[in-house]
């Protein structure tokens, strides 16, 4: 059992990580076809992804409602989506699930008004979201602060064409201050993050790091 | 007809070229037509140096022409090569490149930073084309195949003449083991490699590591306790990332570092999952954790959830139950988009401590300003490591940093160089 | 009273940002817009690419219904600009909900252009992997997309049968929400396969594309609702982006005074409370 459960896994860690390292390297023909299979078994298994998240977002909702746990009603909503969704996809408009998309049909009116409009109202919400932190938070306390502050403000303005109606030369401080200062910064964290992530990968192919396994040893 | 047409005019582009020799074009149909006078009456100088050779580095399926213009050539001629697999023919057309095309020296990862001709023209052919077989037919991209050897016939098209190189020239492309170009990438690579295992052997020996303190992870346990005393649960919500992301299996493992704890102070833990794998990965992660702390019971299945695969489906669904279940403690881990001030601002406003740690560069500003703990970038990623205090994961720790001071030094001296006109580092470390 | 404007209920907030939106959408004004290079740059190079034979575009729909009105707008200037310089255009998508969103484009632009379906453009639909997928097209495009959205084949439709592999497009434009952009065009297809690239994608993530630009990875960049606006400039074909500029403006400034007011309240705050803390000390002295 361990060997399935640790031994295994680890293997086929350290196996995957060494052939996707040296496939990066080799431009013969092999690899480059070992590369084409792999990518395809990746297709292939994300795929079958979906099942499972469709399973269990189903089966907990499941639950939730065979208990009337609180809030059971949303999990009638999760039901409902699901079913009108798909029973509007299979139906196709009359096409049937074999061919492409038809046009007008159920599906395309719930992904239009529905989808769509809900999505884009989620997005939305951010700018009031935005607003109301940075009323609380950009607050000039210190110098640093205060820098950041006055940053903002010409990027806010700068991006927008009003900016350039007040002052003409305010989106190209803008973009300077993109481009400059802000891509000084973006750099140093980046290079950290992409050691970071290399001695991350490291520590799993080698088997050092082994809690996405599951416990610690 | 009209494909025919325009794959007719582009194949009589190169044989007006190529057919010089016996005064006649074979166009794409075959038939053979005389050349009009004007065309043999003024032809653009020939370059001279002329060579085909292997494109190294690759899978055997490119060839590339070099040759020195004439300064007297007129900027609106093309140069064209034809390809054969005898010497005899016949040429289909290979490609072409305009008289102000690229040059040897723009192009390192064929040629190196100190090309022996860095003014020659260039042009790399990986396929030629066929001309249909019946006239409603579409002509055919043949590929060229390693280790087959093929003749190139070298023309100078312009507008009204052209000239072409009297004998074909004939080269064979090779399959290669190694990218010479990545060579630098792959010696940085092993030598970054062999840092962090010396350093992770060195820390077995020396377990006593010192690592600087991480205000974040010093307060997952103060926000453990927080939501135990209040009897209300831990949110534990996973970036938009799919388990090949190295940020997903950072969270993974800090995850499993949480995991225990909470199992050990018996509160509730729910994971947000918007990806069906992390998902799998996180539930068989709290188990696990829920085991080695002997609290198997801890594990609830249905708290490690599948919320949505969608962004914003993902972000109002989180929400809302953040605002029913108003959470004691909030951990938002992994790479984020705009989605993070959503939660980060429902978080604050049921009252949550909130600890996020993300590599996403974009929605740091946004953590920070909303969150009471941010770890930033790598600090992500050493989570796990500082979670477990073991002396091998702290000892890549260490290892990252002595990376990162000779990326420092690189920089250093590199940027110093560059300003006296030095360049031969930043070759060194230039990814090609 | 200070105390109470710093402690401002958030619904405030966003009642004046709903106010200030919603009359710049009522009284729009005109403002000027002016092209960022980066947004040029894009531009131009599908103009340089007019004229040569068998000229291709592809584009990738990588964002979803919550993107649509900073992206959408840019898709559909590319799709118009391209369709009137007769190069082709090829449609993909690395995001499944970009499906409806690119045939929604497609299906406007090639009607009011005259612009046949197979021979035009051609639409191949979502496909899972992202970075495999690229991979894939990078070495056999034919192979990776055997078909198309309506299942054609992609190797007998004239838009698509000289297409070998990723690059035998002339321009590949990536149009991103999310990290496809860094995370998978420029890393899989610019390093290994030597493309093309010009990306578009919302404001918010337009940062992580910067230094891209700068190293060239990435030849242009039309970034949020104000690039989106930029573009239709471009094209001279005025839509939704430019529209939206008002309402983008008015929420800008509104950000912008909330931020003054909230620092005005925290210095009289700060003030009165080092007053009283002195005249504190002064009494416990005395």
């Amino acid at each position: 059992m361990i060997f399935f459960k640790r031994t295994l896994p680890l293997v086929i860690a350290f196996v995957m990580g060494i052939v996707a390292i040296s496939i990066y390297y080799i431009p013969h023909q092999a690899a480059v076809d070992l590369n084409d299979l792999l990518s395809k078994w990746d297709r292939i298994i994300a795929a079958f992804a979906a099942f499972l998240g469709v399973y269990s977002l189903l089966y907990l909702h499941a639950g939730r409602l065979k208990r009337r746990q609180a809030g059971w009603g949303y999990s009638v909503f999760v039901y409902l989506g699901f079913v009108v969704m798909l029973t509007a996809a299979i139906y196709n408009n009359g096409a049937g699930p074999l061919v492409a998309l038809r046009k007008g049909g159920a599906y395309d009116w719930l992904y239009t008004n529905v989808f769509v409009a809900a999505d884009a109202s989620m997005f939305a919400i951010l700018s009031f979201f935005i607003a109301s932190a940075a009323y609380r938070t950009f607050r000039a306390r210190t110098t640093e602060a205060t820098i950041l502050l006055v940053a903002a403000v010409i990027v806010m303005l700068g991006r927008v064409p009003i900016g350039a109606l007040l002052w003409e030369s305010m989106p190209e401080l803008q973009q300077w201050l993109m481009n400059v200062p802000n891509m000084a910064a973006k750099r140093g964290i980046l290079l950290g993050v992409y050691l970071g992530a290399v001695a991350t990968a490291l520590r799993i192919i080698f088997g050092i790091e082994r809690s996405y396994l599951g416990g610690d040893e | 007809m009209q494909r025919l047409t325009q794959f007719a005019c582009i194949a009589a582009l190169f044989w007006t070229g190529t057919a010089l020799a016996s005064d006649a074009v074979e166009t794409a149909t075959g038939s053979k037509t005389p050349l009009p006078d004007s065309v043999r009456a003024l032809p653009p100088p020939l370059p001279t140096q002329i060579r085909a050779a292997d494109v190294p580095s690759d899978n055997g399926k490119a060839v590339v022409v070099t040759w020195l213009p004439d300064a007297s050539t007129p900027s609106l001629v093309r140069y064209q090569v034809g390809v054969a697999t005898n010497p005899s023919g016949p040429y289909y057309f290979g490609g072409e490149a305009p008289a102000a095309g690229p040059i040897v020296k723009d192009d390192p990862k064929i040629f190196g930073w100190s090309p022996v001709n860095p003014d020659h023209q260039f042009l790399v052919v990986s396929s030629y084309m066929v001309p249909p077989a019946t006239p409603d037919g579409n002509p055919e991209r043949v590929e060229l195949r390693p280790d087959q050897t093929y003749y190139l016939r070298f023309a100078v098209v312009g507008d009204s003449a052209s000239a072409e190189l009297a004998a074909p020239m004939s080269v064979t492309p090779r399959q290669n083991w190694i990218k010479l170009h990545k060579l630098n990438n792959l010696i940085f690579g092993l030598f970054f490699g062999v840092v962090i295992l010396s350093f992770i052997e060195f820390a077995r020996r020396n377990p006593n590591m010192f690592i600087r303190k991480i205000a974040g992870l010093d307060a997952v346990e103060e926000a453990l306790g927080r939501a135990t005393e209040m009897g209300k649960p831990v949110y534990f919500v996973h970036g938009l990332n799919s388990m090949g992301e190295v940020s997903a299996i950072a969270s993974v493992n800090i995850l499993g570092r949480v995991a225990r704890r909470v199992a050990q102070f018996d509160t509730t833990l729910k994971v947000m999952n918007n990806d069906p794998i992390v998902l799998a990965v996180s539930q068989e992660v709290v188990r696990e954790a829920c085991i080695d702390v002997g609290r198997p019971d801890a594990y609830v299945p249905d708290n490690v959830m599948f919320v949505a695969d969608r962004q914003f489906s993902y972000a109002a669904a989180v929400d809302g139950m953040m605002m029913r279940e108003r959470p004691a403690t909030v951990m938002l881990m992994g790479y984020f988009y705009a989605e993070a001030l959503l939660f980060a601002e429902t978080g604050n406003v049921v009252g949550a401590i909130q600890i996020a740690a993300t590599d996403s560069y974009t929605q740091i500003p946004f953590f920070i300003t909303t969150c009471d703990y941010t770890l930033i970038g790598e600090e992500l990623y050493a989570a796990s490591a500082y979670l477990a205090r073991e002396p091998k994961l702290l000892g890549s720790l260490r290892g990252q940093d002595v990376g990162k001071a000779v990326l420092i030094a690189i920089l250093t001296i590199g940027t110093a160089l560059e300003l006296a006109g030095i360049h031969w580092l930043t070759h060194l470390v230039a990814p090609l | 009273m200070i105390q109470k404007l710093l402690n401002i209920d958030r619904r405030w907030i966003f009642l004046f940002i709903f106010v200030g939106v919603a009359a710049a959408m009522l009284f729009p004004l005109p403002l000027p817009i002016r092209p960022s290079s980066d947004v040029k740059n894009v531009y131009n190079t599908i103009e340089s690419i007019k004229g040569k034979p068998n000229a291709t575009v592809l584009l990738s729909f990588d964002y979803g219904p919550g993107s649509e009105p900073e992206l959408q707008p840019t898709a559909i200037s590319i799709i118009r600009q391209c369709f009137r310089n007769n190069i082709k255009v090829v449609g993909m998508a690395l995001w499944p909900d970009a499906v409806g969103l690119a045939q929604a484009a497609f299906d406007s632009v090639s009607r009011a252009e005259g612009k046949e379906y197979g021979k035009d453009w051609t639409f191949l639909g979502y496909k899972t992997g992202s970075v495999t997928l690229i991979l894939n097209m990078g070495e056999d495009f034919h192979g990776a997309f055997n078909v198309d959205y309506r299942g054609n084949k992609t190797s007998e439709m004239p838009v698509t049968q000289h297409i070998a592999k990723l690059g035998s497009f002339d321009y590949v434009v990536t149009l991103a929400a999310g990290k496809t952009i860094d995370g998978v065009w420029v890393t899989y297809a610019v390093d290994r396969y030597r493309i093309k690239l010009g990306g578009a994608t919302t404001a918010v993530t337009s940062p992580d594309m910067f230094p891209y630009l700068q190293s060239g990875q990435l030849n242009g960049l039309v970034s949020g609702l104000a690039g989106a606006a930029e573009y239709e400039t471009l094209v001279r074909t005025q839509g939704s982006a430019t529209r939206g500029m008002q309402p983008q403006s008015a929420a800008h400034l509104i950000i912008i005074i909330s931020i003054i007011i909230g620092n005005t309240m925290y210095f009289v705050q700060r003030r009165r409370d080092r007053r009283q803390s002195v005249s504190g000390n002064e009494g416990t002295r005395s």
